[in-house]
């Protein structure tokens, strides 16, 4: 069911970003932060729940105001001349990485377990 | 299934929604970029492209000034050359009037001259022909009195003309044609009073050509034509001083 329901978001999301107008350039440097915000959290959810530890609100929460507070950053970066936006990319694909690291250390140990588990089974098996 | 449920699996739809969004609206961005879209510009392309235009601007804004410069030369020296031509053509024009190159018109007399019949003699008058003698004081007076141009049966005085018996007062030569007649036509163009007085005033040479058997008659009119000179003016010897 929530895979279902997380297909149907993404078809109807790509579909509307096709066919919608296109934005300014100087707006798409927000989205773009805003993207980068939102995988952040949806690395931080996966491997929350992979840990056991993964919270709905705290996810929601994440997704939204880090989106936010990243577009805001970039629009006072403009507005001071600095490219504030930058930091935020570097926490985002820093944060990102380590999630990454977390869901490949969780699989590696699970993969490593299930071929261990095998391997028992046939030695036992023999 | 839990209400709690129905809100996660709303909630991360929505979310997917608005991720797939503004990832693909992103993605449209990108790709319209690198078309060059002044829209969707990045600053750095746009700096330089306004730099490239900026020194377009310059080389052409340089090109059109020597150009209208060019022009603006271009265009004194039509008019010089223009004001140049027509004080030539006023020249020429004049000069070929004094030459007596053109026809002319204007206010002026006609002199009719003609031997007398014997009936018409008195008794202390004789005839005696018509000579060049009496065209040239004729052209004389009618010059002193301000003719601007002259013609004798429709020979044209210009300023090398001359007027000459040839043989034994049978012809006159004006302008290297003989004039073999007993009737002469004068024009003259110029006030046509002060004409008038010079050969038919009081002792004029009306008088003397009257004694001599020569009837004189004199016609005023305000539109005498009179035409120019056909022959070629011809200088062979003359050669300008510097």
């Amino acid at each position: 069911m929530i895979f279902i329901a997380i297909i149907i978001g993404c078809i109807l999301g790509a579909l509307v970003g096709i066919n919608i107008p296109t934005i300014s350039y100087t707006y798409s440097s927000y989205l773009a932060i805003a993207i980068i915000a939102a995988l952040d959290s949806v690395f931080g959810g996966i491997s929350g729940t992979l840990k056991g530890e993964f919270n709905f609100k705290v996810f929601i929460s994440g997704f939204f105001c880090n989106s936010l507070l990243s577009i805001l950053l970039t629009y006072l970066g403009n507005k001071l001349n600095v490219d504030i936006y930058l930091a935020a990319i570097v926490v985002f694909v820093g944060r990102m990485f380590i999630n990454l690291t977390i869901i490949r250390k969780y699989y590696i140990e699970k993969w490593t377990q299930k071929f261990e588990k095998l391997k028992n089974n046939k030695e036992k098996v023999n | 299934m839990k209400k709690g449920k129905y809100v996660m699996i709303i909630t991360l739809s929505i979310v997917c929604f608005l991720l797939t969004l503004i990832i693909f609206m992103q993605f449209k961005v990108a790709k319209e970029t690198k078309e060059t879209n002044i829209d969707t510009m990045q600053e750095a392309e746009l700096r330089q492209q306004l730099a490239n235009w900026k020194t377009k601007y310059e080389e052409t804004r340089e090109k059109t000034e020597e150009i209208s410069n060019t022009l603006e030369t271009y265009k004194k020296e039509s008019t010089s050359d223009i004001k140049t031509k027509q004080a030539l053509e006023a020249e020429y024009k004049t000069l070929e009037q004094a030459l007596g190159k053109t026809d002319v018109e204007g206010e002026g007399i006609i002199i009719s001259l003609r031997e007398k019949n014997e009936n018409e003699l008195s008794e202390d008058e004789f005839i005696t022909p018509i000579v060049a003698e009496d065209l040239i004081y004729i052209v004389n007076y009618l010059k002193d009195a301000g003719a601007e141009a002259i013609s004798i049966n429709d020979e044209r005085i210009i300023n090398n003309t001359d007027i000459v018996d040839i043989g034994d007062f049978v012809n006159i030569k004006i302008n290297s044609n003989y004039i073999r007649t007993n009737n002469y036509e004068i024009k003259a163009i110029g006030n046509s009073s002060y004409l008038e007085s010079s050969i038919f005033g009081k002792g004029g040479y009306a008088e003397q050509l009257n004694i001599s058997g020569i009837k004189a008659t004199v016609q005023k009119s305000n539109k005498v034509r009179i035409n120019k000179y056909n022959g070629e003016i011809e200088k062979k010897y003359i050669e300008e001083v510097n």
